[in-house]
């Protein structure tokens, strides 16, 4: 996989640099006025300071409701949308602004598995000729590669020869990560990868997803609304809301001492399947829906809809979430973990 | 829903009783329901789960006359609401009785609302529908509604389109829509599926506080097994267009005693509890309603299944040990019962 290109960044990579380091990543999209004479009103701000990094051979999951930023994030950080400003470095190497020639070479490196196995293959295609696609853009030998692509997820080589509608959701969502697995790439963005597949196919998809990771020394990032799946799958998660990172911990102290009201909001509206727990469970509820990114609120982007705001701060308390907006630090209350609230106060509420 | 999770009234409001619908296709014949028995009483939750091409929204439609025939045919069965079989109701009762007696919801409200009117006029449409009452009378009655599902600013929103409504906000429009005429029955097909976790929470908030306040039977038809743990009564498990397994709530979360209920619990990421081990997946996938194996439909599948699942088709035999009323159609029910629980009781 070496490349005669030049590589700006020849340093060897240590261990500790992280394979995916992300900082202060924004993605604004401008809104636009006028029939003639377009001019621009305002920006949507889907991605508005992300920053996380990835070690090597981890799975690093982002949560977050529709709308939070959580997949514009992710093709930023591929550049299959161009970031607005911040920094993404691939293995020590600045990705945001590296050229044509050498992005390419970088996407070999970092592929991504889609949510829609439906819309992400094309119909007109064989299995053989979506699998072959990769190695011929690239210009690499394909050789006995897509049988051996098809084996490594649990499908047989007669495959091959069958369109994408002939599959079911399971079969189909394991051709899009044989395709993701083609070049041999380090980092795989997982984007939903199994919130379109039915309940008993979904743990298949998953354990595939965590064999391949420890034959193939994978890292995972990994995109999802589903907490259940995020606890189960992820060492480390982010919840997002409203383009930033609010909360940021390893899987179980996030699960059982979630600080921010908004992480805990959404793990305690998440509904388990033990309906004596269910019915004792504490619920947080919050209200309305997600502000409007193109004009969040200002200060705290929660507190519009923050149980705690509503309920349990004083007047001069709240002043402070209104004017100042929260850093994503660790806080006395936060449990060691850095949340983005003034009044963080960690609880278990599974 | 009653504290101890037993349904609170044994009398049953809206039952269906050995449904068969079957669709008619160039491929061949999709048994879609096939021998499906369900009731619901008042101010109980019924929760009817399953895979997509379950069938577990068909006998739904089927109680809304929603079936198109052809291609579907109702091979047998019946479906009594007040002492009248719904299948054989000509169209014009049936209308007075769907959408005042019986009302249902769907996954997604954007599909089910019209673009081209405004929400107030959609629900104010309803109650004129049924009810002598003037046009200033049934947008008034609109407006209360949208109120009553905590939409703020109601008589603003009423003037507004479906596509000016977010998510969250039409489905409990539809919810207001639904319970315009306060039904005795309300049919909610995947109701929260297209929201977000936090909104889903508050829109089941709100079925519940309103089924609280009329009594309401409810079936909730979803593939979640959380939902159906936190809302429903009782529970009917479908597969492969029959019934797998019913029973109460808890027996059927803490006791299963069919393959796969017991597989599907065992399958699922959970949020409540360290992750121990890899997930245990049910093998294959969910049969063509086309070819639907022989014996057990689920025996390809099943890691209890022996010849007798192959040539049998298991009937849905109470469990006398069992709950009350817990029914299950599986050959193995016993050995089923003896396996690891997916999910301990306390």
């Amino acid at each position: 996989m070496t490349t005669a290109a030049p590589t700006p960044t020849a340093t060897p990579v240590a261990a500790s640099v992280p394979l995916l380091q992300v900082d202060d990543l924004v993605k604004h999209f401008p809104v636009r006025s006028g029939i003639v004479f377009k001019h621009t009103i305002g920006s949507v701000k889907a991605v508005d300071g992300v920053s996380f990094a990835i070690r090597r051979g981890r799975t690093f999951a982002v949560v977050g409701e529709s709308g939070c930023g959580k997949s514009t994030a992710a093709r930023a950080i591929l550049r299959l949308l161009e970031p607005t400003s911040g920094s993404v470095r691939f293995e020590g190497e600045e990705v945001t602004t590296a050229g044509p020639t050498r992005m390419r070479q970088l996407r070999r490196e970092m592929q991504m598995i889609f949510q829609d196995p439906y819309a992400s293959l094309n119909p007109r295609m064989t299995v053989r000729t979506i699998l072959s696609e990769p190695f011929k853009i690239h210009d690499l030998p394909e050789k006995g590669r897509v049988d051996e692509l098809l084996a490594l997820v649990g499908l047989s080589p007669e495959h091959a020869r069958r369109y994408p509608h002939e599959f079911s959701g399971g079969q189909r969502q394991r051709v899009g990560i044989a395709r993701a697995l083609a070049l041999d790439p380090k980092l795989v963005i997982c984007d939903e990868p199994v919130s379109a597949l039915d309940v008993s196919i979904r743990a298949q998809v998953l354990n595939l997803l965590e064999d391949l990771q420890d034959q193939l020394g994978l890292t995972y990032l990994f995109i999802a609304h589903d907490l259940s799946v995020v606890r189960h799958i992820a060492d480390e998660v982010a919840v997002m809301y409203l383009g930033s990172i609010v909360e940021v911990a390893d899987r179980d102290e996030l699960f059982e001492q979630a600080s921010h009201p908004y992480t805990q909001a959404l793990i305690s509206s998440v509904p388990v399947p033990d309906p004596i727990r269910e019915r004792s469970r504490q619920r947080i509820l919050v209200t309305g829906d997600p502000p409007s990114p193109v004009n969040p609120p200002s200060g705290c982007r929660f507190r519009t809809r923050c149980p705690k705001f509503a309920n349990e701060l004083s007047e001069d308390e709240r002043r402070r979430c209104v004017d100042e907006r929260p850093a994503l630090v660790v806080r006395d209350g936060s449990a060691g973990h850095p949340a983005a609230c003034h009044y963080a106060e960690a609880r278990q509420l599974v | 829903m009653s504290a101890d999770g037993q349904a609170p009234d044994p009398g049953p409001l809206l039952s269906v009783e050995d449904l068969r619908v079957h669709f008619h296709t160039d491929a061949g014949v999709v048994k879609a329901v096939d021998g499906v028995s369900w009731s619901v009483g008042r101010g109980e939750t019924l929760g009817i789960v399953g895979e997509s091409g379950s069938g577990k929204s068909v006998s739904a439609l089927a109680v809304m006359g929603l079936v198109p025939v052809p291609p579907g045919k109702f091979e047998s069965g019946r479906i009594l609401f007040g002492g009248r079989d719904l299948l054989t109701t000509g169209e014009k009762e049936l209308r007075a009785i769907r959408g005042k007696e019986i009302s249902m919801i769907f996954q997604d409200p954007l599909t089910s609302l019209n673009p081209v009117f405004k929400i107030g006029h959609q629900i104010a449409e309803v109650i004129q529908a049924h009810e002598k009452v003037g046009r200033v009378a049934a947008r008034r009655r609109a407006v209360e509604l949208l109120g009553e599902v905590g939409i703020p600013n109601p008589a603003q929103r009423a003037r507004e389109y479906p596509h000016q409504f977010s998510g969250g906000m039409r489905q409990r429009a539809m919810i207001a829509m639904a319970l315009a005429l306060d039904p005795a029955v309300l049919l909610a097909d995947e109701p929260t599926t297209a929201l977000d976790v936090t909104v889903q929470a508050q829109i089941m908030d709100l079925l519940l506080r309103l089924q609280a306040q009329r009594g309401t039977a409810v079936v909730l038809i979803t593939h979640d097994l959380g939902l159906v743990a936190g809302h429903a009564d009782r529970v009917v498990v479908m597969y492969a267009g029959r019934v797998a397994e019913t029973a109460g709530v808890d027996d059927l979360y803490y006791r299963p005693r069919h393959a796969y209920t017991l597989g599907l619990l065992s399958s699922l990421a959970r949020l409540d509890r360290r992750r121990t081990d890899r997930l245990q997946p049910i093998v294959g996938q969910p049969p063509s309603m086309i070819r639907v194996p022989a014996g057990c439909a689920f025996h390809p599948r099943c890691p209890f299944a022996t010849d007798v699942c192959h040539q049998e088709r298991p009937l849905l035999a109470a469990q006398s040990e069992a709950g009350v009323d817990h029914r299950a159609a599986c050959h193995h029910a016993d050995e089923v019962a003896r396996a690891p629980a997916a999910v301990a009781a306390p």
